[in-house]
């Protein structure tokens, strides 16, 4: 059990929240209504909720929120925030207090991917070098060259000044599953897309913005802002990630750094290629007519984009495994329950209480009976998986990458790690 | 139906005072039967400040009541510790307030023999972050806060479990049966159940607070000449200061800003009214109050209050004081009655919450005295006891008492101030007062229940299922003690509803009329099943 040591500083929450918020949407304001408590898959952890949080601070109990491990549980996915009447936000307090913990006290787990990514010029959270990135990447883009002719020209370029597109790469698949990364490699190929990786800072993660350390979470996004500016990249387009998306869109943004780039949803890059016409895939595949639901995101969604990006995610759903074979979670959107996957607390070493979390989300996901649920986002797609497995669901968890390639035809043998036994040979070349 | 009870003692009024006086009399063996028309803490000592003066309010004009609170006070802070927050206070006069005044206060406060300490006005802002840069003066004075509603639920709990002791809640006497000069038999009534009850007790005691000139009527005597002064506080929804911060002027409205706990009290006001039951508070008022206030605060102007009430000071009418109950004093009388031709009766007037203990202590003496009993009072060194059923009224208690257990199974009835099933259990069974279908009112009383921003929206709710579900409510009276309680609770936050309790009140209406429908439930008899 986490526990915070006593030599931490107390934090004055009223204090703090009136500092933080905006006038009028202090803990003052609050009414008491339970909109938040209610909605929060972390209501009952330690003893806490959203409501409650802030009635202790109304109540001077700072001693209690400055050492509730209840910080850690809460994945700041701003649910709270978004469904309140009075616009209070308790994420920004869980964050101060979060801050707050002494580094020893914090999960370790958290702390230890923050320290990884602060090693190298990479920011890799899995200790990734910057070398090791683009040896892999190299090697694995020569693999399918060898592999499938239809690729044999493919060009996967590192540090190409002036592409229009500059990608961001979740350290999972060059680390652990070099070979996911090839779907996007095609996708991009496929619509013509110029486009580059960055040698540096080329991450799509940012652990530090969850163990509360404010200064590496600047020091992340000004490592990738400067790789970005230095490339002259137009458009910085994020992998199917949500938090990383989040931690450099809003960082540009909270630590005042000058980015020449706009930034992009992977899922909206689909949707707009969709719709020009660039990405012609339909939902002809599903012949057995699968079902499928998706995760919103909340770091992209809720926290980010807002519904546009929903919008998106939907329209390119729809298109791939046909509006009939779609069926949403409720609620959904942006007022969707975060999966407990974020936050870190997949890295926080808390299984007991992330699962716990996460049963609200099992429950939404099993209530659609989807066969598969689609998750633009890497811990939603690592939360759900391990919910599903630890609480006997039925269901497959994939990247939407993976489906674009299927309906495109492009979809390799060995990149079928998240597909059930029913798509695992569908669309595949035929053997020479 | 009609019983008969016997008594040493029955003490009319279960106040600070009543309650005093069946304490310190239960300490020297002798027992009482307590009653009040209402409840405990019904009148001046539910509705003030909770402020246990320095005496510093009074050095100027009233040396030896001002002395007279500064040792009570001290005596309390040693004998009932958990009652009371000893905050501190402090004497603040801002520009435009009359400096010659303010600077007379260190001598006033010797000649009273309080300790005063000059701050300068950083060091005043230094201690109080509230404060303006217009601080012209600031005095330090050992002012404390002290919770009315534990001390009296202390001081009626200690003298049931010291003897034959009783407590009856709204009870009030309709026919004092005297003969010979000596009150006979107090006929009295539940007000609640319409019963009759006949107390044979060898004294009688009136210490009823803004009724003391009504009940010593009923007895025959006319000696008792009230002012009633009604007094209008604000609550804020967080406490805005350290301690208690007073204006330092001649004593007018809106000059004291005290921590309550969780909370402020912003107050009073003072106006001279015909008649107790003019206890509302008003909006004229509360504009009054904060724009006085506000020029000591500022801060007041953007600070969220919750709710308002009022109460109603039984003054003495001093013949120097005219109509201005400003100028009224502050000291207590006792009356004897024996030249009403009463041997039996003792009725205890004036004072203030501050100095309760002495009345009780010299209302006891007279009484002792009267019925041969020679011991002495013992309420200046005895601790005043603390059980598990009457510490609830303490703000943050709860909170912190849930937080440490963190027991899902004992679910928490009110959010705001985080009071769970297991306190609603206590109270209503073993806290002074309880009884078969208690009322919300009295459990919230004897609780943190309904004091905090919702004012009861969710928890009247959630507490009246909780006594369904036990058994202590079964019938439709329940839910007609759920209405009277929010009628109550809506009496003092239609006055402040502006910013962030307009949209409160709003969700409390939805929950009460939209959801269960308390408008058009009608009226029946209390009590009666359908």
């Amino acid at each position: 059990m986490l526990k915070k040591s006593a030599e931490t500083a107390t934090i004055d929450f009223l204090a703090t929240a009136r500092a933080l918020l905006p006038e009028g949407a202090s803990y003052d304001a609050c009414v008491g209504c339970g909109l938040c408590a209610s909605g929060c898959p972390a209501s009952g952890m330690f003893g806490m909720d959203p409501r409650r949080f802030i009635n202790m601070a109304m109540l001077g109990m700072n001693e209690e929120l400055s050492t509730t491990p209840w910080v850690w549980a809460c994945t700041q996915c701003k649910r709270c925030a978004y469904i309140c009447p009075m616009g209070i936000d308790v994420s920004l307090l869980v964050g101060a207090s979060r801050s707050n913990w002494a580094k020893e006290d914090k999960p370790k787990g958290i702390v230890r991917s923050c320290a990884a990514q602060m090693l190298d010029e990479s920011t890799s959270a899995m200790g990734l070098r910057s070398e090791d990135f683009v040896e892999i990447v190299e090697e694995t883009a020569d693999e399918l060259r060898q592999n499938d002719p239809r690729f044999a020209e493919i060009e996967v370029r590192i540090d190409k000044p002036g592409a229009k597109f500059i990608i961001n790469q979740n350290s999972r698949e060059p680390a652990v599953e070099p070979e996911e990364m090839a779907p996007i490699w095609k996708i991009f190929d496929y619509v013509g897309a110029d486009w580059t990786y960055a040698s540096k800072g080329w991450a799509a993660e940012n652990f530090c913005m969850f163990s509360g350390d404010d200064e590496a979470w600047r020091d992340m996004v000004k490592t990738r802002v400067d790789a970005i500016n230095d490339l002259g990249a137009e458009i910085w387009v994020n992998t199917e990630c949500g938090h990383s998306f989040y931690t450099l869109w809003k960082g540009i943004d909270r630590f005042g750094l000058e980015a020449n780039f706009e930034p992009a949803s992977m899922v909206s890059l689909y949707a707009q290629w969709i719709r020009e016409g660039k990405l012609p895939v339909n939902s002809d595949w599903n012949v057995d007519n699968l079902k499928f639901t998706v995760q919103d995101p909340c770091q992209l969604v809720r926290k980010s984009l807002g519904d546009t990006a929903a919008d998106d995610l939907r329209f390119v759903v729809e298109t791939l495994v046909g509006k009939d074979n779609f069926v949403d979670m409720q609620p959904c959107r942006s007022a969707n329950y975060c999966c407990g996957g974020g936050g870190g607390f997949l890295q926080a070493g808390m299984s007991k209480e992330r699962r716990a979390y996460g049963k609200r989300k099992f429950d939404q996901i099993v209530t659609t009976k989807a066969d598969y649920v689609l998750t633009p986002c890497h811990n939603c797609h690592s939360q759900i998986d391990d919910i599903g497995a630890h609480y006997g669901g039925a269901y497959h968890v994939t990247h939407l990458w993976t489906l674009i390639c299927i309906s495109l035809g492009i979809l390799g043998p060995d990149e079928r790690k998240y597909l059930g036994p029913e798509l695992a040979a569908i669309g595949l070349p035929d053997p020479q | 139906m009609t019983s008969l009870r016997e008594t040493d003692v029955l003490i009319i009024g279960a106040g600070a005072t009543g309650a005093g006086v069946m304490r310190d009399l239960a300490l020297r063996g002798i027992s009482s039967i307590l009653i009040d028309r209402s409840d405990l803490n019904a009148g001046a000592s539910g509705g003030n400040h909770g402020l246990l003066h320095s005496g510093g309010r009074y050095v100027s004009a009233d040396t030896r009541t001002a002395a007279e609170c500064h040792r009570e006070a001290d005596i309390l802070k040693r004998i009932a510790p958990h009652c009371i927050d000893d905050c501190g206070g402090m004497f603040v006069a801002v520009e435009w307030d009359d400096e010659t005044f303010a600077r007379r206060f260190p001598d006033h406060c010797r000649d009273a023999g309080l300790p005063c300490k000059e701050l300068s006005t950083d060091a005043a802002r230094t201690r109080e972050p509230a404060l303006p840069g217009t601080v012209i003066a600031a005095y330090a004075v050992p002012d404390a806060t002290i919770d009315p509603f534990a001390l009296v639920l202390g001081h009626v709990d200690h003298a049931i479990h010291l003897g034959d002791s009783a407590y009856l809640p709204h009870t009030a006497v309709d026919v004092f049966e005297i003969a010979n000069g000596v009150i006979e038999m107090a006929m009295c009534r539940d007000l609640r159940t319409g019963a009759e009850t006949r107390i044979r007790a060898r004294q009688v005691i009136n210490a009823g607070g803004a009724s003391t000139m009504d009940i010593a009527q009923r007895a025959g005597c006319s000696d008792v000449k009230l002012l009633y002064s009604k007094g209008t506080l604000l609550v804020s929804n967080t406490r805005i200061s350290k301690g208690v911060i007073n204006r330092l002027r001649v004593p007018g409205d809106g000059d004291i800003l005290a921590p309550g706990g969780t909370v402020s009290l912003l107050g009073t006001s003072s106006v001279t009214v015909p008649r107790i039951e003019d206890n509302r508070p008003t909006v004229a008022e509360i504009d009054h109050i904060l724009a006085e206030g506000t020029q000591m605060l500022p801060v007041l102007e953007t600070t969220r209050f919750i709710r308002a009430f009022s109460g109603v000071r039984p003054l003495l009418a001093a013949p120097d004081a005219g109509g201005n109950a400003r100028r009224a004093s502050r000291r207590f009388l006792l009356f004897d009655h024996e030249d009403q031709g009463l041997k039996n009766f003792v009725t205890i007037a004036g004072g203030k919450l501050t100095t309760f203990r002495l009345m009780a202590e010299k209302t006891a003496d007279l009484v002792a005295a009267r019925l041969g009993n020679t011991a002495a009072s013992t309420t200046s060194t005895m601790p005043l006891p603390l059980g598990d059923a009457i510490r609830w009224t303490e703000p943050g208690l709860a909170a912190r008492d849930w937080y440490r257990r963190a027991d899902p199974s004992d679910m928490i009835m009110c959010e705001c101030e985080m009071v769970a099933q297991s306190a609603v259990d206590a109270i209503t069974a073993d806290a002074p007062g309880a009884e078969s279908h208690m009322s919300l009112k009295a459990i919230a009383q004897r609780s943190r229940i309904g004091k905090g921003a919702c004012q009861g929206a969710f928890c009247a709710m959630r507490v009246t299922s909780h006594l369904y579900d036990t058994g202590v409510y079964d019938s439709r009276g329940g839910l007609e003690l759920m209405r009277a309680f929010l009628a109550e609770r809506y009496r003092g936050v239609r006055p402040v509803l502006w910013g962030a309790q307009l949209p409160q009140a709003e969700l409390a209406e939805i929950l009460h009329c939209g959801l269960a429908g308390l408008d058009l439930m009608g009226s029946s008899t209390t009590g009666e099943p359908e």
